[in-house]
């Protein structure tokens, strides 16, 4: 279409100096307050499982007994029952003998 | 076209550029998001129909922080004449600026004087600057950061993306139809920018009076 003329345009003070600096502030106050909130939720998305961790190693911490072979049960039935770890009676109960690879599943 | 009409210049270029390229993208977005709520295809359709969705929002994204940047002096003035309402607005809004009774009743009746958008655009402008920014925001949130995201807030994401993707489509539909019916605002957004005086001045008193200054040249 042929490019023509035209006699009227907007008045580039439709919008008063002040009225620009309050809609400009209200404008990018509300487009930053949920980046903040976001930025905030992304920072504790882990919170959970870091107090998760926390009550572990605090459980861990205050157990007597820490590691399975300090468990005196379990020393007692090896004792009483099954002789020592990998025994043929060991292998037997303890061993799993249905074993299916999942990891290409 | 008369040789003696007088015109106004209503879509510069950059308004019309943004607006080719929010055609140009949010088309492409509005079907493809329809096709990918529905699911009607098979799985490698629909994961064309998703890249497509994800190359035409990041085209829309990189339009509207331009424009934002660029023509952050139209953003700000469109933003108050959005928000800006009077008795009018009820008004136009009581009888629907007179469409229903002109398209089903062939009547013509009296609107309250409107300003450069009327009542039902300012709606649409309202719906435009908010339900863009949510649907450019989570959009991205969906699609590149679902990893760093919480649980909750990819939900919250999720279901605010739904929603007012349902929102503009449906808002789309209704622009179309009225922007091709107002078929001189359609040819000055998309080919000159410019409209006759004189129906500005019928169809948009109150911008004609006072937001409209003749050029001295």
């Amino acid at each position: 279409m042929k490019e023509e003329r035209y006699q009227y345009e907007e008045s580039p003070s439709y919008v008063s100096r002040r009225e620009f600096i309050a809609i400009s502030g209200i404008v990018i106050a509300i487009l930053a307050l949920p980046a903040v909130w976001i930025r905030s939720a992304v920072v504790k998305r882990n919170s959970y499982i870091r107090a998760r961790l926390n009550g572990l190693y605090k459980d861990d911490a205050g157990s007597k007994v820490r590691v399975s072979h300090g468990n005196s049960g379990v020393a007692k039935l090896y004792k009483d029952f099954a002789g020592h770890p990998l025994s043929e009676v060991s292998e037997e109960l303890f061993h799993t003998q249905s074993y299916v690879n999942r990891t290409r599943i | 076209m008369s040789k003696n009409q007088s015109w106004i210049l209503k879509h510069p270029w950059s308004v019309r550029s943004f607006h080719y390229l929010l055609v140009l993208s949010f088309i492409p977005l509005a079907i493809t998001g329809v096709v990918l709520f529905f699911k009607p295809f098979d799985q490698l359709t629909m994961n064309l129909y998703m890249r497509i969705h994800v190359v035409t929002g990041v085209i829309l994204t990189l339009d509207a922080v331009a424009y934002f940047i660029i023509g952050f002096t139209r953003v700000i003035a469109f933003v108050k004449r959005s928000f800006s309402f009077s008795v009018n607005d009820i008004k136009w809004f009581s009888i629907l600026g007179g469409y229903p009774q002109k398209f089903l009743l062939g009547k013509k009746v009296p609107v309250p004087p409107m300003g450069k958008y009327n009542s039902g655009q300012k709606l649409f402008g309202i719906c435009v600057l908010i339900g863009g920014t949510i649907l450019i925001a989570t959009g991205w949130g969906l699609w590149g950061f679902p990893h760093i995201l919480p649980h909750g807030m990819t939900a919250l994401f999720g279901t605010l993306h739904l929603v007012f993707g349902w929102i503009l489509i449906l808002f789309l539909l209704v622009h179309v139809f009225l922007g091709i019916y107002m078929f001189d605002d359609f040819k000055a957004m998309f080919l000159h920018g410019k409209i006759p005086y004189e129906e500005a001045k019928e169809m948009a008193p109150l911008w004609v009076e006072t937001e409209i200054v003749k050029i001295e040249r």
